[in-house]
């Protein structure tokens, strides 16, 4: 059976000619700051007197996947909604990373005012639709954005992130099939780091090649190495194209791998080798697109050992800031359950 | 005034409301068309185009889901279950995501889309198509439950329910749609969370709604009439948020209350009303509260059988005579 191929241009060309690098840099900068983050979470959530409850779902090593979204996207028109596994996406949306710890921490500054939690982060100012817990329940609201985008003409995208996990739930059948039927500007991206928390791939998925999990619904879909930034990028960008022209939507199997287990009590002992971890740091995507950018001459040693620190300090003046701030008032549970007052009469 | 069937009722509702905001929007199986399952949307897609009057294929979490969604980023959808009962493959959508975006976001989205449909038992459609809902969805915060049991009543109800900013569940019955009464021409809105007296009496309150209201209340209320009762008969009208208050007022007065509903007994909303009202009205009553519910068993498709499980006139009677100690 053919795959049907997106289109992949050789290079993502935006700005690059009279780049003198800073707009790659910043991406560096975003996915360190990713990783810090979440290497601070794994330690606060480890550490004696744990400060951060509930699950919690780490993206190291899945970081140019969220910072190349948010390189090709345009927060006035565009959604983004994701799983739990949110944290990642929310920062390269650019939220603060004190309201993101903060949330972590349950704090009344957290993003969702600690009503959500690490599975939950909002930014609905920015697009950003939310993390959302249960596998495959949000991929039925991607449409509804992308609905709306459709019908008022607004020339935006809705991406749809999901982990190879959700797409053995019905809802992804029933969301492919709606978003191609009605020409909906949707991507489906699975992120798939190759295991649905401890169950890998060829034993969850009948068809290994996730790509053609896709097929059936008359669009394109695609493998695409989701560890290369310049890669994951050039194959996107197109779908974004078809998308804002109203072509409708496509699918990718965003193939990389996590460096943390699925969530904090994980190990991966019972499905990854130790040499399979090694082996995927040697495709860390944040090394990969630095090693490439210092080649091109457009970072140097210096420079991204300041952006290391720089990371690294943002992130500990958000544990700070965020474990300083106050926990929400007890009376705050009774409120953002319902927009109107009741009885309700309509004006 | 002129007279609608129930069904041209929330047309006329649905109608008015999508000339007023263009954000408004009818999806569901066969609204389009087919002209609407039941025929609740007939003519809609002529009058307002296949943009705002769509047909979705039989796939209710993904059309759940596209009114959630669509909601969260400023329009009003109106999604149309064929049946309620059907929603048990999407409630995840409606519990989760409808109910709990708002809180779990920090009140950063707002959820205004109305899921409307025949709710219950609609005559010998077997146990799997005659669950009755209400106590699924009425007991979720971030849910508002409303359920019509007039012409006029579902017209007032569901253009409030559509200017409404959070998620309504609007139940209806494919039994009921045929019937016929008064509605005006005008824009007119009924408040959500207000029930209604719809008969004053002194003797004894009756609680209802709905399909039960219409189909075995009122013509338990002109029996008892003629057996010499005075009944006092309460539309909730909302189940949530529910008006104990008009309840509270009236059992003050009448000392007595029954409650009718289709549910099943244990753990059904009549249980949760009788909750609400045994603490708050214990001193006022001179007889426990009476509920009038559905036999415990599935639906059965017999129609004598399906008939002999709900309320009836008699049951109904019976519970009045119980509470007022009358033979």
């Amino acid at each position: 059976m053919a795959v049907a191929e997106v289109a992949v241009p050789s290079k993502v060309s935006s700005n690059e000619s009279k780049n003198d690098g800073s707009v790659e840099r910043q991406r560096i900068k975003t996915m360190l700051l990713i990783r810090r983050f979440e290497e601070r979470t794994y330690q606060e959530y480890t550490k004696p007197g744990q400060k951060i409850g509930g699950f919690c779902h780490l993206y190291s090593g899945q970081e140019a996947i969220s910072v190349g979204i948010a390189s090709l996207f345009d927060k006035n028109r565009d959604y983004l909604i994701n799983g739990y596994r949110c944290h990642g996406h929310s920062l390269a949306l650019g939220m603060d990373p004190r309201a993101a710890m903060a949330e972590l921490f349950g704090k009344a500054t957290g993003c969702s005012k600690g009503k959500g939690g690490s599975m939950h982060f909002f930014d609905a100012s920015v697009g950003n639709m939310g993390g959302h817990g249960i596998v495959g329940g949000h991929l039925p609201v991607a449409l509804g954005f992308a609905f709306a985008q459709k019908y008022k003409k607004t020339g935006g995208f809705t991406i749809c992130l999901f982990g190879d996990g959700a797409i053995n739930q019905g809802t992804h059948n029933e969301a492919l099939n709606l978003a191609s039927l009605w020409k909906l500007p949707v991507i489906w991206m699975i992120e798939n780091n190759g295991v649905a928390m401890g169950t890998e791939v060829a034993r969850h998925s009948a068809e290994t090649d996730l790509s053609k999990r896709g097929l059936g619904y008359n669009m394109p879909t695609a493998n695409v190495d989701a560890n290369d930034l310049d890669t994951f990028m050039a194959a996107l960008a197109p779908a974004i194209e078809r998308a804002r022209k109203g072509e409708g939507p496509s699918y990718f199997s965003a193939n990389t791998f996590r460096f943390r287990g699925h969530s904090m009590s994980d190990s991966m002992a019972t499905y990854r080798t130790k040499e399979q971890q090694e082996a995927a740091r040697l495709r860390d995507p944040i090394t990969l697109y630095a090693d490439r950018l210092m080649k091109k001459g457009l970072l140097n040693k210096e420079q991204y050992e300041a952006m290391e620190e720089e990371a690294s300090n943002i992130i500990a003046k958000a544990v700070e800031q965020a474990d300083a701030d106050p926990q929400p008032p007890l009376e705050d549970r009774f409120k953002d359950i319902l927009a109107e007052t009741y009885p309700y009469q309509p004006k | 005034m002129p007279v609608l069937e129930f069904r041209e009722a929330l047309r006329a509702a649905m109608s008015e409301e999508m000339e007023r905001d263009e954000n408004v929007v009818l999806m569901g199986e066969e609204v389009a068309q087919y002209q609407g399952a039941y025929k609740v949307s007939k003519g809609m897609l002529e009058k307002f185009g296949p943009m705002r009057v769509l047909d979705t294929p039989i796939s209710e979490a993904a059309f759940a889901g596209v009114g959630i969604g669509a909601a969260m980023v400023g329009m009003r959808p109106i999604v149309e279950f064929m049946s309620w009962s059907f929603t048990l493959v999407c409630l995840d959508q409606i519990m989760n995501n409808a109910a709990n975006v708002r809180y779990m976001s920090g009140g950063q989205c707002k959820v205004p889309v109305v899921f409307r449909g025949g709710n219950g038992i609609a005559h010998q459609l077997g146990a799997t198509h005659s669950h009755r809902v209400e106590t699924i969805y009425t007991r979720i915060p971030g849910l508002i439950v409303v359920s019509p049991s007039t012409p006029y009543e579902a017209k007032g109800l569901l253009k409030s329910a559509i200017r409404c900013n959070d998620p309504v569940i609007f139940l209806e019955s494919e039994k009921m749609l045929a019937e016929k009464g008064e509605v005006p021409d005008e824009d007119y809105t009924i408040p959500i969370g207000i029930a209604k007296v719809e008969r004053e009496g002194k003797d004894v309150t009756v609680v209802s709604y709905g399909r039960p209201l219409s189909r075995v209340v009122r013509p338990a209320v002109e029996e008892l009439i003629k057996l010499g009762f005075d009944p006092e008969v309460i539309d909730l009208r909302s189940l949530r948020p529910l008006d104990t208050d008009t309840i509270a007022k009236s059992i003050k007065k009448t000392h007595r209350c029954v409650i009718i509903d289709e549910d099943y007994g244990y753990c059904g909303i009549g249980d949760a009303i009788l909750g609400k009202l045994h603490k708050l009205c214990f001193d006022d009553l001179d007889a426990p509260i009476e509920r009038i519910a559905s036999d415990e068993i599935p639906v059965p498709f017999n129609h004598y059988m399906e008939e002999a499980m709900m309320p009836s006139v008699g049951r109904i009677v019976d519970g009045v005579k119980e509470v007022c100690y009358r033979k």
